[in-house]
């Protein structure tokens, strides 16, 4: 992971954004998050994989920016799903309670499918 | 200031309250404490530099609050959190004055909302109260699984990175900076998370945490910058100093256990190659000596824990003749080992010769000098007795002077006269001494292993005691001697470790 978190974003069949991000989800990051989740949300974006193939660190600052997209999230019965994720991080969320309100893919395909 | 979700139900409050009421203008201010100032909870309008004033907890009614309008009433609403909400209530569309019942139903509304208010706050503070303790739960977890993943790691630079993200991680820290220090304050290493971060921005941020420990003379600085908070950055607290200092600790043990096998690992080669260099040794060192006609010979080799190269022989060369030989090579292990076992295969070539032995020692030095490396030479010692007529033809290639003990008390010494096989090949020759043994004389060869052996204050044996005892045990049997000399060199020595080899020649001429 380099310094600076990237999100590459991707709407699909107008309902679905993909975010893949780059880097440490902190402060920062999560922010970046959320910004990003705002911008289309008025689209109708009712679901949001999030891909953290190159994301391999992530502080409780930026679980509480996930917590707030999934919370907004549920306010239109969306979803959020998490994807190739490294087992710290998975086991963070998990500790976090993030799947209780989240779900988790191995993959993106299938977390199209879900 | 507040949450989006927040706003929506003020703003649907606000919209309900219009509606129902009629009212030309509602608007809603709030203030985080009695302290704060009043702010607008929408983003309809800002405020003017008029002051709101406060009478108690009621607001002025006429007081011009926005540009061109004034406010009929106002009410205040003290929420659980300690924070306010004040509504401004405008005219009535209809013009019509406030009714009692309309104003029952508004304080009615104003209950409602709240209670509302109560219950969100309250499920928000639930919120913070599960999240804060499951970051805890968090924090203990990671440090413990940090710990378990870190000894997995034996390449330095992955360990390092690992460490930074843990630590990075589990105190919510912006960047983290791993310092590596010689003894003389010289960076020698800094590594930073993210990659690509600044090093001088993590030491000079005035939120920073540092944890260091010293591991073989080199200084390990792990520093923490710049703690995240949803409401910016913030210093670290106690507990956060706690938690980095454990995470150091554990990048410590990671780092000692990994010396310490590399430890055992050089340990294991290196007595393996004692044992190979002992082995080797021992081959050469002879099981039992020749029967001299007319003489008693003994001798000892008792080798150090390391193998020094030590070696003695006597050699039958027919005609009455036997050459008398003590060597010891510098330094230890196998090549030492490997170099004496060189000149033991050498001399016993060159002995078939029956060359003149000056030139005979001319020629193992310069075998050896060309076979040793630059640091290991040999000192040398040979006699070659003729039993008949006890004469000792002898060159001394530096090695300690060897000990003529003769039957009247006096010790002649026989000193080198050339220096040690392998030391230089210059063509200086090496001088050969004559002696006689006479009926009743002692000849004593021996390597340093004998005067130079310490106790535990580091006091030597000395040439002194060594001769010394040579003279008085005289009546000995030279198997007895010999016993006897290694008993006190070792009662001299003590509790301490043999540092060398203990070798020695003793040679009675009977009759």
């Amino acid at each position: 992971m380099n310094g600076e978190f990237i999100i590459n974003s991707e709407l699909v069949n107008n309902d679905t954004l993909i975010m893949r991000t780059d880097g440490y989800i902190n402060n920062v990051g999560g922010e970046k998050i959320v910004d990003e989740y705002t911008q289309y949300e008025p689209q109708g974006v009712n679901r949001v994989v999030i891909d953290l193939q190159k994301s391999k660190v992530v502080n409780s600052i930026g679980v509480s920016y996930l917590i707030e997209v999934i919370e907004r999230l549920s306010r239109t019965n969306g979803k959020m799903i998490f994807t190739n994720l490294d087992p710290t991080i998975e086991k963070t969320f998990r500790i976090m309670g993030l799947f209780q309100f989240a779900e988790k893919a191995e993959s993106l395909e299938s977390a199209m499918i879900a | 200031m507040k949450s989006r979700n927040v706003l929506e139900r003020v703003s649907t409050f606000k919209d309900l309250i219009k509606s129902i009421f009629n009212f030309d203008e509602v608007h809603l201010v709030y203030k985080k404490s009695f302290e704060s100032d009043w702010g607008p909870v929408t983003n309809e309008r800002k405020l003017t530099s008029r002051d709101l004033t406060i009478a108690g907890l009621t607001l002025n009614p006429g007081t011009e609050f926005y540009d061109g309008l004034t406010y009929n009433d106002s009410i205040i609403l003290a929420l659980s959190d300690s924070s306010f909400m004040g509504i401004l209530l405008g005219q009535k569309i209809s013009g019509g004055v406030f009714s009692d019942s309309e104003s029952i139903t508004l304080q009615l509304l104003m209950r409602v909302f709240e209670s509302e208010s109560k219950s969100y706050l309250s499920q928000r503070k639930e919120k913070e109260l599960i999240f804060n303790l499951n970051e805890k739960i968090l924090q203990l977890n990671s440090l413990i699984d940090t710990g378990m993943e870190l000894s997995r790691f034996d390449r330095r630079d992955i360990l390092f990175e690992l460490a930074l993200e843990r630590a990075c991680a589990l105190m919510n820290s912006s960047s983290a900076l791993l310092t590596i220090m010689d003894n003389t304050s010289h960076i020698t290493t800094q590594i930073t998370f993210p990659l690509g971060t600044d090093p001088a921005g993590i030491l000079t941020n005035q939120f920073k945490i540092e944890s260091l420990f010293t591991f073989n003379n080199l200084k390990y600085v792990i520093t923490l910058s710049e703690k995240e908070s949803r409401s910016g950055a913030t210093s670290f607290s106690d507990l956060d100093q706690i938690l980095l200092d454990a995470i150091s600790k554990q990048v410590y043990v990671v780092i000692e256990n990994e010396f310490l096998q590399q430890q055992i690992v050089l340990k294991q080669r290196y007595e393996q190659e004692l044992s190979v260099a002992a082995s080797i040794q021992q081959q050469i060192i002879p099981d039992k000596l020749p029967d001299i006609k007319g003489y008693d010979i003994a001798g000892i080799n008792i080798p150090s824990r390391e193998v020094g190269g030590d070696y003695y022989d006597c050699i039958n060369l027919g005609k009455g003749k036997f050459a008398l030989i003590m060597a010891d090579v510098s330094g230890k292990g196998i090549a030492a080992a490997l170099l004496v076992n060189t000149l033991n295969a050498a001399l016993y070539s060159y002995l078939e010769f029956d060359f003149p032995l000056t030139e005979m020692t001319d020629k193992l030095n310069k075998l050896i000098y060309k076979c040793s490396p630059i640091d290991k030479f040999i000192t040398f010692f040979i006699a070659v007795l003729d039993t008949a007529n006890g004469t000792l033809d002898v060159v001394n290639a530096g090695h300690n002077p060897v000990l003529l003990l003769r039957t009247d008390g006096n010790v002649d010494l026989i000193n080198a006269g050339g220096v040690g096989l392998g030391m230089f090949d210059l063509g200086i020759p090496y001088s050969g001494q004559k002696f006689t043994m006479n009926s009743g004389d002692k000849l004593f060869l021996y390597t340093d292993g004998i005067p130079e052996a310490m106790n535990i204050t580091q006091d030597e044996y000395s040439d002194e005691r060594m001769t010394n005892f040579l003279k008085s045990h005289s009546g000995l049997s030279a198997g007895q001697f010999i016993k006897e000399i290694v008993d006190d060199v070792k009662s001299h020595s003590g509790t301490a470790e043999q540092s060398d080899d203990i070798t020695a020649l003793y040679i009675i001429r009977k009759e």
